[in-house]
């Protein structure tokens, strides 16, 4: 792996690698470029992750003509992806290099469990969201229960905004969340449950289902699960597989586009009319 | 593009627990009586449901560790120090 890097780096197929290196004993994401070669040897790989393609983005923000390479799970490449499709990225312009990766259900090839949720406590358990168990076994609860269980979760929110600065799929330069009209700011906790809507509704077509958000949640706010319903609903409605799919979301297209599949949705909409 | 995304809205809200409060219909300036049969409807339906628990019923908390209850008064705000040097130099 670090010689792929260092032929990308000296032969000029890549400006700058993104990887991670170990600094006192902590894995740090760090760029590495054909400047100082000889901190290649100090790359590591392993369960630590953090949104590279993120970083990736914000340079080519900077530095439109850069060649990037990265090193890519499953979930990176998910957000390559997407990241294309949403124009903020050109294809071709970033250079992966796959290691080991994570379950999701959006993706194939999952062999590492870094992952899998914590457990769970029995208070959370009793009130709140359980993020290890399954959509269909939230689904199943009464309405009023999944309500109150949901508002037990939103209600910790403590605005640290840690969901969408490590979120790969935030990258627009003004944030509705940050809206003083649509999110009230002052108190805690925000407004719920416009707060957490808001951002899911914006995961819609978007959310590649990393994980980094519930992970780097203080409140411990089980947002993957919500934002797995989002893409749930997206496949059954839209039949739009976030990540996968090589089409503009549905709510970036006007009219019933075959892309868009409205097939399912006929049937649900006609139910609701 | 409105109906995909009431379809997708109105599924978001149920999963929630807070469904069944969103209604979609077209309904032309010169449809008004659909318009008042429809409203008229809606309005009974929200009735039944009774009050937004968002509002009326604060969210059921087993403790409250340090929540306002959504609608509840929230205490106000303290003066910022800005204007309390500016008061203190008045």
């Amino acid at each position: 792996m670090q010689d792929t890097v260092k032929t990308w780096l000296t032969e000029g197929t890549v400006d700058i690698f993104l990887g991670y290196k170990m600094v006192e004993g902590h894995p740090i994401p760090h760029g590495f470029n054909r400047d100082r070669l000889d901190e290649i040897d100090e790359m590591v790989t392993g369960p630590a992750r953090y949104p590279l393609e993120k970083f990736a983005t914000q340079l080519l923000q900077m530095h439109p003509d850069a060649k990037i390479g990265i090193l890519a799970r499953d979930c990176t490449k998910r957000a390559l992806n997407v990241l294309t499709i949403w124009q903020q990225i050109s294809p071709g312009q970033i250079q992966t290099l796959q290691v080991n990766c994570c379950p999701s259900p959006l993706g194939s090839n999952t062999d590492c469990s870094y992952l899998q949720p914590a457990d769970t406590g029995a208070y959370k358990a009793a009130h709140g969201v359980d993020g290890s168990q399954s959509l269909q076994a939230l689904e199943q609860m009464p309405e009023e229960e999944r309500f109150d269980r949901w508002m037990y979760e939103f209600q910790k929110c403590i605005k640290c905004y840690g969901c969408r600065n490590v979120c790969p799929m935030c990258f627009c330069r003004e944030c509705s969340l940050e809206n003083k009209d649509l999110v009230g700011n002052g108190h805690l906790p925000p407004d719920i449950p416009i707060f957490h809507l808001v951002r899911a509704v914006h995961m819609a077509g978007r959310c590649i289902d990393c994980g980094l958000c519930e992970q780097a949640c203080p409140a411990e706010i089980p947002l993957r699960m919500l934002y797995r319903k989002i893409n749930d609903m997206m496949g059954n409605l839209f039949d739009y597989h976030t990540g996968s799919s090589p089409d503009q979301p549905p709510f970036s297209l006007l009219g019933d586009k075959p892309s868009t599949g409205l097939a399912p949705m006929t049937a649900e909409a006609a139910k609701n009319e | 593009m409105t109906k995909k995304r009431m379809v997708f809205m109105r599924e978001l809200l149920n999963f929630i627990g807070i469904g069944d409060r969103l209604h979609l219909e077209w309904i032309s300036s010169a449809e008004a009586q659909k318009y008042t049969r429809v409203v008229s409807d809606f309005t009974e339906k929200i009735r039944r449901l009774g009050p937004n628990p968002l509002r009326g019923r604060a969210v059921k908390l087993p403790e409250n560790l340090f929540a306002t209850p959504p609608g509840a008064a929230r205490p106000a705000k303290p003066e910022s120090r800005l204007a309390a040097a500016k008061t203190a130099k008045g």
